[in-house]
């Protein structure tokens, strides 16, 4: 592609001033509880999104510390067998569907695409309002089913168990689910449409963002796949409660069919939860590595084809349930496709990384760990692709350790990564740089000790969800129960100097990492229509080489390189385009 | 409501008029549906389960879902985006169950 911009001198184009402290901004206009909940301002609803699922984050967390701690011993240490049950099924429930699958698309989605295409809101703010009392809805159904009484389950509620023995609040949970999964494919479509209809002047589809390209693959996962399960979901309650035989075979059903139907979604919801947080990962690893993205069309377009071939290959969780043999061969080879993408992003991103100017900032250490556990993650997943060793490895820890990696080392890596570069702009305060830097390197670690073992005891054939275990295998699961506590530490930290920077925090200016993207052109925090005027796109997303933001504006001094001006980001010094491998996209 | 645009280009400039659904259209298609679905009944109770019933009760059905999606969910006056859109949702469902079938078509099938 031709180089739009053409850099004059050492540095490109002076930094744009400071934009004057705006006297109304999103978080001031209005105090009432009720200018919060019947806000239609796409930034208010990404906050609303963001207190809730802080809320479920805590409560999955506390189921996961009744696993672990009943795990320190061989026959089971704190609850009894039946509670376990409903702990591990509360943390899965919890987990996946009120964080994992909100977490990015809803907060940062909600928040950061009008702004990184310069638009003033979502296509439908109405909707994105909807989309939140119908989350709260469904959450408030499924998480007092899960605690008042409980499911026992699983979170992936297979029949004939859930439909016909279990003794637990099935019904009110799968129907609080299903309620919200209608907010996820709200919230999919309003992305969708917005990047589709409302890109400012000159954001062309190679000038966007690659958060807003992974973002449209999720939404597109999301309508295509949420009603599935919702059909799924639906199935269940009739089934339980009419006795009308789908799934159970005594009464006519079919058991691998609930399967099927349920994994035709739940697989692609991997990629609803992993892919957010890639997109959060490139914007992060370009931003501090001072660098343009290596390979920007192909780092885009393997999101949509994550998107597209994570449609073919859910029976890979069946393996073992009795599909025909010639069937796992196919979706055992189908599975292997989708590694192509991921490790296409992997691959761009350490060559992004490869003679940048690296500064080690919270985002930046998160979304290192992110790259690295996501590897691990991958990898292992491929091993459980192969029919012959999943044979082995199903339903044991091992399994177990591989979804954590992704989901956990994965996707709330780039969480917290998204989490830690966008909050100067959320809230206007900058956090404590040490406090930060240090939770990250306790979140990495406590997840390794944590994870790591399990991928032995897995192999050795300790299964998962059963409390008791032989004894051999303890001292891997002290080790993990260890693990878990030094990770909530970890998690909780945040807590901590994140609401502190509310209060005492140091201001943060508009653009505190010199980051390129068009959010950054708005104060922080935002004024209530994001821009005072409609900005004009002039060049690709990533321009640090240059020097230069989407406006073709000069960047001011990031933060944390020392004031040699040589190693300013010109066209001489280390981090400039004459001594770098770039490709600008334009 | 029947009459044709007499629409000047002033007082329509987007051609949202001509957009409109016709109400006279809506009703008849809602009845059309109704009737299909009674027929779709009747045909079970009279046929019982043979060899066909199952596949004219899906085609019934599907004609349903066509005239759903044509007039109700605007279909009709959708541009290019809107019926790709609808075309590759097909496709989708075309995924679903043909990886089925992979399943179940093959599954009595012994190996080796
Ligand atoms: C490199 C691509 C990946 C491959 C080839 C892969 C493969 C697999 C396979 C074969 C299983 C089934 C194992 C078994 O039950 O025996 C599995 C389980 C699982 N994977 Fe992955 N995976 C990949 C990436 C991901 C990602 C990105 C996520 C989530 C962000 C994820 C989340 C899960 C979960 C949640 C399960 C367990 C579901 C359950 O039974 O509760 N995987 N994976
Ligand atoms: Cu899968």
């Amino acid at each position: 592609m031709s180089i739009a911009i053409e850099p004059q001198g050492p540095i490109a184009a002076p930094p744009p001033p400071e934009p004057d402290p705006v006297p109304v901004n999103y978080l001031n206009n209005g105090y009432s509880i009720w200018s919060w909940l019947f806000t239609v301002d796409h930034k208010r609803i990404g906050i609303l999104y963001l207190v809730s699922i802080s809320v479920f984050f805590l409560a999955g967390g506390i189921a996961a510390g009744i696993v672990r701690l009943n795990l320190l011993q061989p026959d089971g240490a704190i609850v009894t067998e039946d509670a376990y049950n409903r702990a591990f099924t509360a943390h899965g429930v919890m987990m996946l569907f009120f964080f994992l699958i909100p977490a990015v698309p809803a907060v940062f989605g909600n928040f950061f695409i009008p702004m990184m295409i310069g638009a003033k809101d979502l296509a439908f703010p109405k909707l994105n309002l909807a989309s939140w009392y119908v989350f709260m809805l469904g959450a408030i159904l499924a998480i007092w089913s899960v605690l008042a009484g409980g499911i026992d389950t699983g979170w992936t509620l297979y029949p004939p168990y859930s439909t016909r023995a279990s003794q637990s609040h099935v019904i009110p949970g799968v129907v609080g689910v299903f309620i919200s999964g209608f907010s996820s494919i709200m919230t999919g479509l309003n992305i969708m449409v917005t990047i589709h209809k409302m890109r400012a002047p000159g954001m062309t589809w190679g000038r966007l963002p690659l958060f807003v390209w992974a973002l449209y693959a999720t939404s597109l996962i999301q309508l295509l796949a949420t009603p599935v399960v919702a059909i799924t979901l639906l199935l269940i309650v009739v089934e339980r409660m009419m006795g009308i035989g789908i799934f159970d075979p005594t009464i006519g059903g079919d058991p691998i069919l609930f399967q099927h139907m349920f994994w035709f979604y739940s697989h692609p919801a991997v990629y609803i939860m992993i892919l957010p947080g890639m997109g959060v990962i490139s914007e992060v690893l370009t931003c501090f590595s001072r660098k343009n993205i290596f390979g920007y069309h192909a780092v885009a377009w393997s999101s949509v084809g994550i998107a597209v071939v994570g449609f073919l290959l859910w029976a890979h969780h069946m393996f073992v349930a009795g599909i025909s043999f010639y069937a796992a061969l196919l979706f055992s080879l189908l599975s292997m496709l989708v590694a192509v993408p991921s490790a296409i992003k992997v691959f761009n991103w350490t060559a992004t990384l490869y003679r940048g100017s690296i500064t080690f900032h919270a985002p930046m250490l998160f979304a290192l760990g992110f790259v690295v556990l996501f590897i691990i993650g991958g990898l292992t997943g491929l091993f459980l692709a192969t029919l012959g060793t999943d044979i082995h490895l199903h339903d044991t820890y091992f399994v177990v350790a591989h979804f954590h990696f992704v989901m956990v080392g994965g996707m709330v890596m780039g969480y917290f990564a998204g989490l830690h570069y966008w909050w100067p702009k959320m809230t206007g305060r900058m956090y404590s740089d040490w406090w930060s830097r240090l939770a990250a390197i306790i979140i990495i670690v406590g997840f390794f000790l944590t994870f790591i073992p399990q991928f032995y005891i897995g192999y050795h054939g300790m299964p998962r969800r059963y409390p008791n275990y032989p004894h051999e295998f303890q001292i891997f699961n002290v080790m993990s129960t260890a693990g878990a506590s030094i990770l909530g530490i970890g998690y909780l930290m945040p807590v901590v100097y994140l609401t502190l920077s509310l209060f005492y925090g140091k201001k943060a200016s508009a653009n505190p990492w010199s980051a390129t993207g068009l959010e950054w052109q708005c104060p922080s925090p935002p004024s209530v229509h994001n821009f005072e005027k409609t900005p004009v796109v002039v060049c690709g997303p990533y321009e640090y080489a240059i020097g230069v933001d989407q406006m073709g504006r000069g960047l001011p001094e990031p933060p944390g390189v020392d004031d040699n001006p040589a190693r300013r980001s010109g066209i001489t010094g280390p981090a400039g385009p004459m001594n770098k491998e770039t490709e600008v996209v334009g | 409501m029947a009459e044709p645009n007499t629409a000047t280009a002033n007082d329509d400039p987007h051609g949202i008029r001509q957009d409109v659904d016709n109400p006279a259209t809506l009703i008849l298609v809602f009845v059309v549906l109704i009737g299909l679905a009674l027929a779709n009944i009747g045909i079970s109770g009279a046929m019982g389960p043979t060899k066909l019933t199952l596949p004219l009760q899906l085609a019934i059905a599907s004609v349903q879902a066509g005239l759903v999606a044509y007039y109700f969910m605007h279909l009709r006056q959708g541009d290019k985006v809107v019926i790709l859109t609808a075309l590759s949702s097909l496709f989708w469902m075309g995924i679903l169950f043909v990886l089925f079938l992979a399943d179940y078509l093959t599954r009595h099938m012994v190996v080796g």
